[in-house]
């Protein structure tokens, strides 16, 4: 209750309804990234060049076979674009001075994060078609496909890649391309460390990479059985799941902190 | 039972630490003064008090640097208040951000639209994020393009607008909700004239459908013609509040004579005459300042005769809005 005397004035719902509200006002906000961030520099970069270039410094001269090679570019385009607007969103706002008419709107900063994360969702699934058509018409993976795994793994995968990549812009900079720093000096390492193009059980220090998780779930996808035993399956999907919520919940911890200094007079 | 203000302010302040840039500059300033800094902390606005009435326009005036941003963003829920209260028709916007944000309507101080957004677009996604239906959406935007003369252009990429295209779409955006206390962080500043003209005019229209406006300015014009009350406020504190008319009775006490003269005169001379003040020479014309107007024209009219001077123009001034804040703000600094 705000205040006895003042229903006419303010509006009041429930709380499940206030979180619907909230939830609805964030596919507004994911409607606006997705408008204006696909064709902005760090986005790009990230999200394209840097896949198709790894793509050939990871594959060119080397004789993989071809689940491999779809799961690890499935993997590294799922990482690279599910990561690549989450880290641009708040400087970019920050600079173009919109970020404080959005702050004033009765919306909290969860309802713009969660719109980042939609977003980015929407960006990973998209992009990760891609490298599975490829597959399928180039390789004849259609035989031993297994589709619903497939297409659960990229659903929970980019969820919680994009959580974990509004984590890289915390920071109250301004300028995307600061963020980009931190972004490369974080994101390769994790990239470098995942088993991708090979067996999994060629690299055991992988299973420090979540990402790890989401090429077995393909490898899986595509008929190979899980590196992780019998209940492999289970265990990548619950460390996804585990994952992208903690970065969630990191993320609306975090941001809400930094938010103030974003506002310079 | 008691009527509740729209906005009711206890007290608030707003302090800031500066960053290691901010504290190297501060101490540079310092050198000699002491200047609006306490153990390094900046005091942007300093235990300020006031309320608006539902139905108002209310000023807010002040030099750079008074603190006009920092307590409109503290009013909008944007910065945290360091201390005080501040109550939104009897809500605490910091304990229910999202219900009384609901109602307020934003044009926060160098905002930008979305460039990417066509005009429509900025409007429907702030309809979407104040809960607006479709239909309540459409019709709003184009209600509201119609009204500031941009519905030709709503289809436009707004990185195609020009500034004062883009400051009405801005109003449009805060408009959008229908809100019940609008904020604007001027408005009108570097605007032509057609667009501070149709900002002008519809912010008195919807105020005189019962809207509250809180507004701050460095336009006297601005200040002048539409607020009903007007605060003043410098290093971050409120010096003065009063109607227009009021604070320009301020310095009725003193009267301006403005002269052209053809021939050059010696300032001082004219100094030295009984009732005569001040004087600020500008090329040709002479700023003088009098006590009494009565006395001073018959005393010039004499100087003029004894030094047989030639004089192109005469003429009597009102006290300006202007006079009295440049009187308030320096009698602030000398307190
Ligand atoms: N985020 C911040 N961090 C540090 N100092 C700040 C911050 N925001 C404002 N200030 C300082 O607080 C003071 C008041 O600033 P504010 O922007 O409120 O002034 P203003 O009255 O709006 O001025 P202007 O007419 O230039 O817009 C200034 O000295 C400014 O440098
Ligand atoms: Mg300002």
């Amino acid at each position: 209750m705000i205040i006895k005397d003042n229903e006419e004035i303010f509006s009041e719902e429930l709380k499940s309804e206030r979180f619907f509200i909230q939830v609805k006002r964030s596919f507004a906000i994911a409607k606006k990234d997705l408008k204006i961030y696909y064709n902005k520099g760090p986005v790009v970069i990230q999200g394209f060049l840097f896949p198709l270039i790894l793509f050939f410094a990871f594959t060119v001269g080397r004789n993989i076979i071809p689940i491999y090679l779809i799961s690890g570019l499935m993997a590294m385009v799922m990482f690279m674009t599910s990561t690549s607007i989450g880290p641009v969103v708040f400087p970019w706002e920050t600079r173009s001075k919109t970020l404080e008419r959005l702050i004033a709107c009765p919306i909290s900063i969860k309802t713009i994060l969660l719109g980042n994360i939609w977003s980015s969702f929407i960006f990973g699934c998209v992009f990760s078609i891609v490298p599975l058509l490829l597959g399928i018409l180039f390789f004849g993976l259609w035989a031993s496909i297994n589709i619903l795994i497939i297409i659960l793994g990229i659903i929970v995968a980019s969820l919680a890649f994009s959580s974990f990549s509004l984590i890289l812009s915390v920071p109250p900079t301004d300028m995307p391309a600061n963020t980009m720093i931190l972004t490369i000096l974080i994101k390769f390492p994790i990239l470098l460390l995942t088993p991708i193009f090979m067996p999994i059980h060629a690299a055991p220090y992988g299973i420090v990479s979540p990402l790890t998780y989401y090429t077995d779930i393909i490898n899986v996808g595509l008929g190979e059985s899980s590196a992780f035993g019998p209940h492999g399956l289970l265990l990548d999907f619950c460390i996804l799941i585990l994952f992208g919520l903690g970065f969630t919940f990191l993320a609306f911890v975090l941001h809400g902190k930094t938010l103030q200094k974003r506002f310079r007079g | 039972m008691m009527k509740i203000e729209a906005i009711e302010v206890k007290n608030l302040s707003k302090h800031f630490f500066p960053s290691m840039k901010e504290r190297k500059r501060i101490r540079m300033q310092q050198e000699g003064s002491e200047k609006g800094t306490k153990n390094n902390i900046i005091q942007a606005v300093n235990n300020i008090n006031f309320s608006v009435k539902q139905g108002e326009i209310f000023g807010f005036l002040g030099p750079n640097g008074a603190g006009k941003t920092t307590t409109i963003r503290m009013l909008t829920g944007v910065l945290k208040p360091t201390n005080g209260s501040i109550s939104i028709y009897g809500g605490n916007i910091w304990k229910h951000p999202i219900e009384v944000k609901q109602i307020l309507g934003h044009v926060p101080e160098e905002a930008n639209v979305y460039m990417d957004l066509t005009g429509m677009q900025n409007l429907y996604l702030i309809g979407k994020l104040y809960g607006l239906s479709k239909s309540e959406r459409v019709n709003r935007a184009e209600q509201l393009l119609k009204q500031f003369e941009l519905f030709e252009k709503g289809n436009l990429k707004a990185k195609k607008y020009s500034k004062g295209m883009k400051q009405r779409l801005l109003l449009c955006m805060a408009l959008m909700s229908n809100p019940k206390i609008l904020f604007l962080d001027e408005p009108t500043s570097g605007l032509d004239v057609k667009s501070s003209r149709i900002i002008k005019k519809l912010i008195k229209e919807y105020n005189e459908n019962g809207m509250t406006i809180f507004i701050t300015t460095h336009d006297m014009d601005v200040a002048n013609e539409l607020c009903h009350r007007i605060a003043i406020i410098n290093q971050g504190k409120i010096i003065s509040l009063d109607t227009p008319d009021n604070l320009k009775k301020l310095t009725q006490e003193y009267l301006a004579i403005d002269c052209h003269f053809i021939d050059t005169v010696n300032v001082n001379e004219i100094k030295e005459l009984h009732s005569i003040i001040e004087v600020q020479q500008n090329n040709s014309l002479y700023h003088i300042i009098v006590k009494d107007i009565n006395v001073a024209l018959i005393e010039l009219v004499d100087f003029i005769k004894t030094n047989d001077l030639n004089v192109k123009q005469v003429s009597t001034n009102e006290p300006k809005l202007e006079d009295a804040f440049l009187k308030i703000i320096e009698r602030g600094v000398e307190n």
